[in-house]
């Protein structure tokens, strides 16, 4: 799902493929790479990330390294705590819901500036979810969060009020920037405009963008007037690496200050480096199976091609049995990883939700034997397990090329399975969306990143997601549809005691595990690094133990404190110079072969 | 990547023309050019879309989507209408230079492929260059000297590094000279194309420092062809009898060389570089993957595993049209360069 | 057949195998290929299919070389040396079946193209010049991408994108073959145009099918490892492409794992190598004045 990174406007001008006399029009810090103590005292935090942006318009931006910036650079209503992701204040200062619970009444902040200097009002709030509203091209990215908006008002500038249509749970996490009125009520076509022609971009976060390249970097600077304090250091950049290996090399030497992401080897050679420290934080991700329950559409139509074997529960159970979750956990993620349970990762303590031990599908490869038995799947001659109706245990499972996990996990369940009588291949694709929403698969690796709010990856197994007819495509994540799921999702939706509503959600997972179409095998963790001779301090999230990358928050970069002057990582640049010599004195060398070649050959020409 | 060394393409294709025919030849080769540049841009479109994949399901996976959100995103790329429509619409604005809008960019194809342009040309342009130059000067020098050591080690060197994968070789450079092995300090940045805080001068040898790993994996593994090339047509030209009358004439040794056999032995081998040139758009994918280049290859890449149709398309015509135009430039220099058609 | 052409056949085979064997460059390759042949048909017996097993991979992930591993261990603990010895198999059958692929198709149209000529010369040739202009890679890496993850796609994706060069040598000879005057008695004899193509054109064109296969090999080998690395391999099939991805999917080359990485590379190397040799030692056999291996 992580896809790739940064946009627009490289202006280099080149006349032919020999000849080139770049021209660069730029900011002229002076800093090289990552360094946190550049020549003129100026500290540069160097991101590296591995997406390129897609928009940096927060109408447009779907990416996880689009949305990071606009939580950088605007205020949300409401913002998560660092410590334990609750709803703590943002642009709003307070809010509170009618007692029809359709009316919510927001406090806007006196104190949030826009970076040209004009106050941000509960004006700019209502305009930006109105324009959402009526405008669907600007409701492109985040529309989920006001399908459901009746009205949203700006009685005075510090009171927004927004009603609806009926009750939602999420009013305290609508994660949708909020723009300035007075800048972007000036766009046209908001399907087009990206927002990155013009710098440095109006915003109120803790940072501001003030360059762009596509495919290379995104530059912000701190926003010295934000209200609750300015970042520390004097530059944010985030470059853009396609490969990993290259981010973690710039790591080592010093040309970036901290990379996402790493995989299991890169951690263990980095965790012996110098000046660089490793976070191994527990993940947002859960890392499933699921398994085909016959894809169907809200008219009934059935469609897709799952295997009809995978609709007896018998046949599902003994599968999930025999998956070893403590050896995908060693072996795959090499320990950075968590043993799976339920639907929601246990970094979100207060709705993580454990199977009781009657209801837990463990390893237990002899009970998988026994059910399969039991079921009526026989083995055959040369040892595969067939159906009654003849037809053979041969699955095939979905999988994503670009994910390495996929695959490593694919050859076990190969082995696991293949030890069962049951056949499995796996099916590697650069876009399983297609043969996905077909229903044409027995069996995939699901995963989705969970938010502080559950809302969205628990509607994603309500019936109400399922395309309307087998020819749409819907929300639904896996064709399921189960009335007692829905009943509890239709609950907490619309729940505002916090405690009520994280009883129902664990409720929720309990019921979707017993339904047993998913079975989550891990919650992988964030691994990543960062030097720490760039940043003395940085704010995780969790507080205790969390990640850096990709936070609920602006927390990470805002607080983020530079290193006393850091003397070396700068081989880059001083060695360098003598080097760049190279490639130019070989391009003078091979004109000068040709000069002297022709010089020699008029000489004879003259003789 | 398929053309086979010791036999360019280009070589089967030599125009039996006289000087007079030149016209005729160069009307024949123009509307043969367009023809295919046509060909391209219908065949373009047809070809991605059997690519598998729902670019709005593929899009907007891990991002909380309502159905009302994916039919807008359908409408705004024109995936809502039936496909003989999208293809007329398609035609339409290509006639006018017009590649249509990137899915995942928002922006016009035309335009992204512009801002990508440079860096590839800037890349691959010196890295043929530069195994053009050092093909020709090895392979003269090996013809030259056939049958001796320094022959026999020329080409054998040449073909090892020519059956080396360019990517490998790319991993192994960052390995030794970027992230360092042992005594060996990383001397060179490890991807990308610029550190992004120089400016004048500095930049342009900021941008050199970056460029000579790729740029060195390239020539490496490219220079094998044009050393090949130039070595057998010079072999072939010094059977010729008229290098025999031009020594019976008493012209000095490394005079007859230069003066005949080396220009008539050039003939294939600019035929070869022009096709050469002709890969500059498409021909880096994998260093483009490898180094971080911020080029065409990586933005072919990203378009494809959405797919970004649009992107993908327009890509592929500015990949296709560069070896149109190449070819068609080969075709129409051979017979001015030839000098046994000229003179 | 007639006795005679058999014994013909076999005088100019011999001939062919004198000149051969005088090519020291296309000996060192033929013998080189003959190692890595037996290596990769015996491997069953050398390292066994076990190998490739995950859940008995006998060490922990990423060895560094020892006794016990003498190339060091993958992520996920397997011997490194037993996957390259088996992935010898995968990447030497796909290169082999995509170069016969190949040069099939282009020998076909090829000689159907110069054998009728007319508007299907033209329409074939059309063809050919479009797949000419095509960026091979990109075609091959497109057709990878449609269809699904296996050994066969990229046998088809390279055999497809990778022809047209062999349909244009092939037509060219082919028109010379059928302008010599044999051919002309063979037609006044009442032969079809089946029998020419088969009994006359085919044979004398064989000799420059079977180089171009050879040289094509080499470019199959080395394609395949290129789509294998880019992903678009089978990643359940073990091969040398492949365990390049792998070790860079596993970070391998930041983490200075070069045992890794290094051998795959060179066994790639050295095979596409000794085709490429083994090719240009036949070409120069067959037409001494290409001046390969002069």
């Amino acid at each position: 799902m992580v896809t790739t990174a940064p946009h627009r406007s490289l202006r280099l001008l080149l006349a032919s493929a020999v000849a080139v006399t770049p021209l660069a029009i730029g900011p002229t810090a002076r800093a090289a790479g990552g360094e946190a103590d550049g020549g003129d005292g100026n500290t540069v935090l160097t991101v590296a990330v591995s997406q390129s942006v897609d928009s940096l318009s927060p109408f447009l931006a779907q990416r996880l390294v689009s949305t990071s910036i606009h939580r950088l650079t605007y205020e949300y209503l409401t913002n998560y705590d660092a410590k334990d992701a609750r709803t703590i204040p943002g642009l709003a200062t307070s809010w509170k819901s009618s007692p029809d619970k359709l009316t919510w009444t927001y406090t806007i902040r006196e104190n949030s500036r826009w970076s040209d200097g004009r106050r941000a009002t509960a004006e700019d709030a209502a305009w930006t979810f109105t324009t959402m509203m009526t405008d669907e091209n600007a409701a492109t990215a985040n529309g989920s969060f006001t399908a459901n908006f009746e009205k949203v008002t700006a009685p005075d500038p510090r009171t927004l009020v927004i009603k609806l249509k009926k009750p939602q749970a999420t009013m305290t996490a609508l994660d949708v920037p909020i723009v300035p009125k007075h800048i972007w009520e000036k766009v046209g076509d908001f399907s087009k405009f990206n927002n990155d022609k013009r710098f440095p971009i109006v915003g109120n976060g803790p940072f501001v963008i003030t360059d762009y390249k596509v495919d290379q970097y995104v530059k912000l600077k701190p926003n010295k007037t934000f209200w609750r304090g300015a970042p520390k250091f004097d530059e944010l950049v985030l470059r853009y690496y396609k490969d990993g290996d290259a981010a973690v090399a710039a790591l080592r030497k010093g040309e970036v200050s901290f990379v996402p992401n790493l995989t299991p080897a890169q951690a263990t050679a980095l965790r012996s480096a110098e000046n660089i420290k490793v976070n191994d934080a527990p993940g947002r991700r859960f890392y499933a199976l699921a398994t085909n329950p016959g894809a169907r559409a809200k008219d009934g139509g059935k469609f897709g091609s799952g295997h009809p074997a995978l609709l007896d529960p018998a046949v599902r159970k003994a599968l999930f049995h025999a998956v070893d979750r403590g050896t995908i956990v060693d072996k795959v993620f090499q320990g950075h990883a968590v043993e799976g349970e339920g639907y929601i990762p246990p970094r979100f303590g207060t709705y993580f939700w454990k199977p009781a031990a009657a209801q837990r599908i463990g390893h237990d490869p002899a009970k998988a034997e026994q059910l399969l038995d039991q079921a009526g799947y026989r083995r055959n001659g040369s040892g595969k397990r067939v159906g009654k109706d003849g037809r053979a245990l041969d699955f095939r499972i979905l999988c994503h090329a670009t994910d390495p996990n996929d695959k490593a996990v694919g050859k076990y369940l190969q082995e696991w399975w293949g030890e069962l009588g049951i056949g499995l291949k796996v099916d590697c694709l650069d876009n399983v969306s297609d043969p996905w929403a077909k229903g044409d698969y027995d069996l995939a690796f699901d995963g989705w990143s969970v938010n502080p709010d559950p809302d969205f990856v628990l509607s994603i197994h309500t019936c109400a997601a399922l395309p309307a007819t087998p020819k749409d495509t819907g929300a639904t994540d896996n064709f399921i549809c189960d009335k007692r799921y829905d009943e509890l999702y239709a609950r907490q939706a619309v729940e505002y005691d916090p405690a009520e509503r994280a009883d129902l959600v664990k409720r929720l997972q309990s019921r979707l595990y017993d339904t047993g179409y998913m079975n989550v095998m891990a919650y992988p963790n964030a691994v990543e690094a960062y030097r720490t001779d760039h940043i003395a301090s940085i704010t995780t999230m969790p507080a205790d133990g969390g990640n850096i990358y990709g936070q609920d928050g602006y927390w990470s970069w805002w607080s983020a404190r530079p290193a006393a002057a850091s003397g070396d990582g700068d081989s880059g640049s001083s060695t360098g110079v003598w080097l760049v010599l190279g490639p130019a004195a070989a391009v003078l060398l091979a004109v000068g072969v040709l000069v002297a070649v022709r010089r020699r050959s008029t000489a004879d020409d003259r003789e | 990547m398929t053309t086979t060394v010791g036999s360019p393409a280009g070589a089967a294709r030599r125009p039996g023309t006289t000087a007079t025919a030149y016209p005729r030849y160069l009307a024949g080769r123009l509307g043969g050019a367009a023809v295919s540049l046509l060909a391209v841009l219908v065949t373009s479109f047809f070809l991605f879309r059997v690519l598998p994949g729902d670019p709005v399901k593929a899009m907007t996976r891990g991002v909380p989507t309502s159905a009302g959100q994916m039919a807008t995103l359908r409408r705004q790329f024109g995936l809502d209408l039936p496909l003989w429509q999208q293809f007329t619409d398609y035609c339409a604005k290509a006639l006018t230079g017009d590649l249509g809008t990137s899915y995942q960019f928002r922006a016009p194809v035309g335009e992204l492929i512009a801002d990508k342009l440079p860096a590839t040309l800037l890349l691959t342009g010196v890295a043929v260059v530069l195994y053009s130059a050092v093909g020709l000067w090895l392979g003269t020098r090996s013809a030259w000297r056939h049958g001796g050591l320094g022959d026999k080690l020329n080409t054998g060197v040449a073909l090892t590094l020519w059956s080396v994968p360019s990517f490998w070789l790319g991993l192994l450079l960052i390995i030794v000279f970027s992230v360092g092995v042992g005594p060996v300090p990383g001397l060179f940045p490890t991807g990308g194309m610029e550190s992004g805080d120089e400016t004048g001068p500095a930049y342009v040898l900021d941008v050199a420092h970056h460029m000579v790993l790729p740029v060195l994996t390239l020539v490496a593994v490219g220079y094998a062809q044009t050393l090949l090339v130039m070595r057998a047509s010079l072999l072939d030209e010094m059977g010729g009898d008229y290098l025999t009358t031009a020594r019976a004439k008493g012209l000095r040794d490394d005079l007859v060389r230069r003066r005949h056999a080396v220009p008539n032995a050039l003939l294939p081998t600019v035929t070869m570089i022009f096709i050469n040139l002709g890969h500059v758009a498409a021909g880096s994918i994998l260093v483009e993957t490898v180094f971080s280049w911020p080029g065409l290859g990586g933005l072919f890449y990203q378009a494809l595993s959405v797919p970004d149709l649009p992107l993908v398309q327009g890509l592929f015509v500015v990949f296709a049209g560069a070896m149109i135009v190449m070819n068609l430039l080969a075709d129409l220099l051979y017979p001015l360069l030839d000098p046994r058609v000229g003179r | 057949m007639t006795s005679l052409t058999w014994t013909r056949r076999r005088a100019s085979a011999a001939r062919f195998w004198r000149q051969y064997r005088r090519q020291r460059a296309g000996a060192y390759g033929l013998v080189a290929l003959a190692l890595i042949a037996l290596v990769a048909l015996t491997a069953p017996l050398l390292v066994g299919g076990d190998v490739r097993s995950v859940t008995d991979a006998p060490g922990t992930a990423l060895e560094a070389p020892s006794g016990r591993f003498p190339l060091g261990t993958d992520q996920f603990g397997r011997s490194l040396l037993g996957l390259l010895l088996w992935g010898a198999r995968v990447s030497l059958a796909v290169g082999l079946l995509a170069a016969a692929l190949s040069v099939a198709i282009g020998t076909l149209i090829g000689i159907l193209a110069g054998h009728y000529g007319g508007w299907f010369a033209t329409l074939a040739m059309r063809v050919t010049d479009w797949f000419l202009v095509m960026p091979s890679l990109v075609l091959a890496i497109v057709l990878a991408t449609v269809m699904s993850r296996s050994v066969w796609t990229v046998v088809l994706a390279i055999g497809i994108t990778s022809w047209p060069t062999t349909a244009r040598l092939v037509r060219a000879q082919t028109i010379a073959v059928e302008s010599r005057p044999y051919i002309e008695r063979a037609r006044a004899l009442g032969g079809g145009h089946g029998h020419v193509m088969s009994r006359h054109v085919l044979p004398n064109v064989m000799p420059l099918v079977l180089s171009q296969t050879t040289l094509c090999i080499s470019t199959a080998i080395l394609t395949e490892a290129t789509l294998a690395f880019l992903g678009l391999g089978d990643p359940t099939v073990v091969s040398w492409g492949g365990m390049l991805q792998d070790a860079r999917e596993a970070g391998a080359v930041s983490s200075g794992h070069w045992w890794y990485l290094a051998p795959p590379g060179i066994a790639i190397a050295v095979v596409a190598l000794a085709f490429t040799l083994c090719g240009r030692a036949i070409e120069s056999v067959l037409n001494p004045k290409l001046g390969a291996g002069r």
